[in-house]
C-alpha cells in the first residue's frame, strides 16, 4: 500500500469521526507556536539535589527516622515506593538523571584549558578521539611520539617520584578531585623530606599507561590519579594507582590502589595526605601492590 | 586485623561501690584499596564484681584504705593487674561525690586503674552513663525513637534522655533511697538537707533520733515517686521535682517511647521478698512507692537490660570511643587528660580571615583565662568540601587565632567532625616549628562544655582512643 493511499484512508476515518462525535470543526489540529515559551530554570526542582541517602518516598512509614536511619548506610535505591508494579515518575526520572551523569562523565572530555590553567603539561595516548578511546582500550595504554619525546625532555633527570593526572573514564571526577589530592600528596611528601616532580596531563589514559610513563621517565614511584568508571551512585570518583619501578606488560597486582575519592567517599585532601604515607611506604620497602602489606 | 582493649570500670556509689572489667574489640574494616578504617565491633563483660557497701568512716568521709581493698581484691578475682588495664572509668557519684575526701580517692584510684583511666564525677555524665549501661541508649538507636533513662540510687537520680542512639538533654534530682536512714528499731539515725526541706513543706513528722512512721516515710517516698512521674510526663513546672533538682532539670519537652529505670531502687520496684526497712533506708518504700505511680501513669516504662549495675558498665564499656583512621599526630606527648574543648560555630567556620580569626580569639578567651595553661582541644565541624587551597587557608587562621597556644609549652590539639584530620593535621605544620606537638583527630564531635582524654595510639597507631566526658548540654 503506498503512503498517499494509506494517508486517504487515515483522512477517512478521521473525517467520519469528527461527523459521528461532535460539530467541532474539521480542522485536523491547531499547529504548535514555534516560539517555545521560555521556562523559569527555578520552576523545575533539580532532582539530584537530594541525596539519594536522604530520599524517602514510603507513605505513611511506620518509622520514618528508622528507616532514614538504616538508608544512611547505602546509596541502594531503597525506600523508593512504588506505582503498581512500577516506579513512581519521581524515583524514573531520579533514575536515568543520575544515569545521566555517569553518561556524561564518562563521555565528555576534559576541559582543553584543564592542564594549562594549573601550568601542567598535557600529553596524549595513541588514541585520537573519544569513540575510539573508548572501544580499545589496549591503545589507551600506550603514549604516542610527541608524549614520548615530551616527557623525556621534561625529566631528563629521574624524579624519584612522579605523580600524574588522567581522565580514565570520569572527565569530572578528575576535574574535581585531581588537583586537591595532588597537591595533598605533594604536602604530605614535603613534610617527610620528599620532592616530588611537576605533574602533567594525560589525555585518554587508561591505568597501565603509567607502565610506558615509568619506562619513559624511570621515575622510582609513579603515581596516576584517574577517573573512575562511573556508577548511579556519582560521578566524580577518583582512583589514585601506585607502582614501584613500573614496566610495561607487569602484572596488574603490582599496582596498590586508593580509591573511591570524592566528596562522600574519602574526601581529595585527605586522601592526598594517605597516599603521601603509602609512597613513603613504597620507597622505604621498594615494592607495591600485594607485596606491599598496608 | 583485630584488637582487644581492656576496660575497667569503677563506680563509688553513695550506697555501693561496684567494678566491672570489659574487652573492647577493635578492627580495621578498610579492604586492601580503601583508606583504613577502625572501628569498634565488639564490647563484652569479662568480669562484674560482687557488691559491696560503700565504705564510710563517717557521714563526711569515705573509708579510702578500705575502697583500696574492695578494688584490689575485685583485680585479683577477675586475675588481672592494674598494669593491663588500657581505658575505662573511674567516677565517683550520688552524695559520694560530695564528701570531703572524694577527689582524695580520685588520686588513689587513677594510680590503681591503669595509664589512661578517666577519673570524673559529675550528675550529668553519670545520667548518661547509667543511660548506656541499661540499655536505654541502645533501644532509642534500634527503635529510633526518644527514650528517657532514670536511674535511681542512693543519693540521687540521675535523668538522661535519648533520642536515635544520642544523649540529648541530662538531669539530677535529690532523690534517693539513703536520703533519709533508720537503725534497727526504726529510729531515724540520718536526714539529707535536701529531705529536711522537703519534710518542712510536707509538714512530715520526721526528726533525727526519733522513731520513723511507716506512713510518714510513706509521705516522702510517694512524693518522690510522683515528682518523678511528673518529671517524665513532661510536666517540669511540678514544685516538689523542682524543689529536689540538684544542678539542673530538663528543658525540652520530649514525646517518649520508653521509660527505663536504673540503680539501686529499681530492683526494689520489683516485687521482692525483702523486709520494708532491710537496709536501714527508705530504699524498698521508694520502690514501692514508684512501681504504685507509675501504674497509674500510662507512661511507657519497659524493661532494663541492668540495673543496680548499670551506671558501672556504662562506665566500663561505653565510655572510649576511637577517631577517625586517617590522622595526624606526635605521640609523644600522649596520653592527655582533662583537655577541655573550644568550639567554633560552624557559621564561624565559613567565615574567612580577619573574621574566622577573631572568632578563635574569642572562643578561646571563654575556657583560657591570663596565666592558666592553655591547654584546649580546638574543635571545628569541618566539610568534605574543603579543598586544598581553602584548607591551607582554615590552617593558616586557626595558628593565627590559636596564638596563645602555639607561643605556650602545650601542644596545638584540633578535633574534626568530619573526616580530614590528617589534611589539616599537615596544613597546620606548616605553619609551626618542627618541634610544636600537633594532634589532629578527627570523627569525634564534640561541642564547648565538653572535656575530653586522648590515650596512646592503637590498631599499629592509626587511630587514637578518646573519652568524651560530657558535662553539660547547653547550660
Amino acid at each position: 500500500m503506498s503512503e498517499a493511499s494509506l494517508r486517504k484512508i487515515i483522512e477517512e476515518v478521521v473525517k467520519s469521526y469528527y461527523a459521528v462525535n461532535s460539530e467541532a470543526s474539521p480542522k485536523m489540529c491547531t499547529p504548535l507556536p514555534m516560539e517555545i515559551p521560555s521556562i523559569d530554570s527555578d520552576a523545575i526542582p533539580d532532582i539530584t539535589k537530594t541525596t539519594i541517602e536522604s530520599y524517602f518516598a514510603v507513605p505513611f512509614a511506620e518509622n520514618k527516622d528508622a528507616y532514614l536511619n538504616y538508608k544512611k548506610s547505602t546509596p541502594a535505591r531503597v525506600g523508593i515506593w512504588r506505582a503498581g508494579p512500577r516506579y513512581t515518575t519521581e524515583t524514573l526520572l531520579r533514575f536515568r538523571a543520575d544515569h545521566a551523569i555517569a553518561q556524561d562523565a564518562v563521555f565528555t572530555n576534559v576541559a582543553e584549558d584543564f592542564a594549562s590553567n594549573k601550568g601542567w603539561v598535557e600529553v596524549q595516548t595513541v588514541i585520537k578521539e573519544k569513540d575510539e578511546y573508548l572501544t580499545r582500550p589496549d591503545l589507551g595504554r600506550i603514549l604516542d611520539e610527541h608524549a614520548v619525546s615530551t616527557l623525556k625532555l621534561n625529566y631528563s633527570t629521574p624524579p624519584k617520584v612522579l605523580v600524574y593526572v588522567s581522565d580514565g573514564l570520569s572527565s569530572i571526577a578528575v576535574e574535581t578531585n585531581a588537583y586537591d589530592t595532588f597537591k595533598s600528596i605533594e604536602m604530605g611528601l614535603k613534610a617527610k623530606g620528599i620532592s616530588v616532580a611537576q605533574p602533567f596531563f594525560l589525555r585518554y589514559g587508561r591505568v597501565p599507561a603509567m607502565d610506558h610513563v615509568s619506562e619513559i621517565v624511570g621515575s622510582e614511584v609513579t603515581v596516576v590519579l584517574i577517573g573512575e568508571r562511573p556508577g548511579l551512585a556519582t560521578g566524580e570518583s577518583m582512583s589514585c594507582y601506585m607502582i614501584y619501578r613500573g614496566k610495561v606488560g607487569n602484572n596488574e597486582s603490582l599496582r596498590t590502589v586508593v580509591s573511591n575519592i570524592h566528596r562522600n567517599g574519602t574526601p581529595a585532601v585527605e586522601a592526598g595526605a594517605y597516599i603521601a604515607d603509602i609512597i613513603k611506604r613504597m620507597l622505604d620497602e621498594k615494592k607495591s601492590g600485594v607485596d606491599l602489606k598496608l | 586485623m583485630e584488637q582487644i582493649l581492656k576496660s575497667v570500670g569503677i563506680d563509688i556509689g553513695t550506697t555501693t561501690t561496684q567494678m566491672v572489667l570489659c574487652a573492647i574489640k577493635i578492627e580495621n574494616f578498610a579492604q586492601s584499596w580503601t583508606v583504613p578504617s577502625v572501628r569498634i565491633v565488639d564490647k563484652t563483660l569479662l568480669y562484674k564484681s560482687d557488691i559491696y557497701f560503700t565504705p564510710l568512716k563517717d557521714a563526711q568521709t569515705i573509708d579510702v584504705v578500705a575502697i583500696k581493698k574492695i578494688i584490689l581484691d575485685a583485680y585479683q578475682k577477675a586475675k588481672l593487674s592494674p598494669g593491663e588495664v588500657d581505658t575505662g572509668a573511674v567516677i565517683i557519684t550520688g552524695e559520694a561525690a560530695r564528701k570531703e575526701n572524694a577527689q582524695e580517692i580520685i588520686t588513689l584510684l587513677s594510680g590503681l586503674a591503669g595509664n589512661f583511666v578517666v577519673t570524673t564525677a559529675g550528675p550529668d555524665l553519670e545520667g548518661i552513663l547509667a543511660g548506656k549501661g541499661s540499655g536505654a541508649c541502645a533501644h532509642s538507636e534500634s527503635h529510633a525513637c526518644t527514650v528517657m533513662n532514670v536511674d535511681v540510687g542512693g543519693g540521687t537520680t540521675n535523668i538522661a534522655v535519648f533520642n536515635n542512639g544520642d544523649a540529648v538533654e541530662s538531669a539530677c534530682f535529690d532523690i534517693g533511697g539513703r536520703l533519709i536512714q533508720l537503725d534497727v528499731n526504726q529510729k531515724i539515725t540520718y536526714i539529707s538537707s535536701k529531705m529536711k526541706l522537703l519534710i518542712e513543706t510536707l509538714g512530715a513528722n520526721l526528726i533525727v533520733g526519733k522513731h520513723a512512721d511507716l506512713l510518714e516515710l510513706k509521705k516522702i517516698t510517694d512524693t518522690m515517686a510522683s515528682a518523678i512521674v511528673s518529671i517524665a510526663k513532661g510536666n517540669y513546672e511540678d514544685p516538689i521535682a523542682n524543689l529536689l533538682i540538684t544542678n539542673h532539670g530538663l528543658k525540652e519537652k520530649f514525646k517518649l517511647k520508653g521509660l527505663f529505670f536504673s540503680g539501686g531502687i529499681a530492683d526494689c520496684m520489683i516485687e521482692k521478698k525483702a523486709s520494708i526497712f532491710e537496709y536501714g533506708d527508705i530504699g524498698v518504700l521508694l520502690g514501692k512507692s514508684l512501681t504504685q505511680a507509675l501504674i497509674s501513669s500510662e507512661l511507657p516504662v519497659l524493661i532494663a537490660n541492668e540495673t543496680i549495675r548499670a551506671t558501672v558498665i556504662g562506665a566500663g564499656i561505653h565510655t572510649t570511643s576511637i577517631s577517625g583512621s586517617t590522622i595526624n599526630y606526635d605521640s609523644g606527648v600522649l596520653p592527655l587528660k582533662n583537655i577541655p574543648v573550644v568550639k567554633l560555630s560552624f557559621e564561624e567556620e565559613k567565615n574567612s580571615g580577619r573574621t574566622r580569626i577573631e572568632a578563635i580569639k574569642k572562643r578561646l578567651n571563654w575556657v583560657v583565662h591570663e596565666g592558666v595553661k592553655p591547654l584546649i582541644a580546638f574543635s571545628i565541624t569541618g566539610s568534605s568540601h574543603y579543598g586544598f587551597d581553602a584548607l591551607q587557608l582554615l590552617a593558616e587562621d586557626i595558628i593565627k587565632g590559636l596564638n596563645q597556644v602555639v607561643e605556650s609549652d602545650q601542644p596545638i590539639i584540633i578535633s574534626v567532625e568530619h573526616d580530614m584530620a590528617k589534611a589539616l593535621g599537615l596544613s597546620l605544620r606548616r605553619n609551626l616549628s618542627k618541634e610544636k606537638p600537633v594532634i589532629c583527630i578527627d570523627s569525634i564531635r564534640v561541642d564547648n562544655g565538653d572535656y575530653i582524654d586522648i590515650g596512646m595510639p592503637i590498631a599499629d597507631g592509626q587511630v587514637l582512643p578518646v573519652i568524651i566526658k560530657t558535662l553539660l548540654f547547653g547550660y
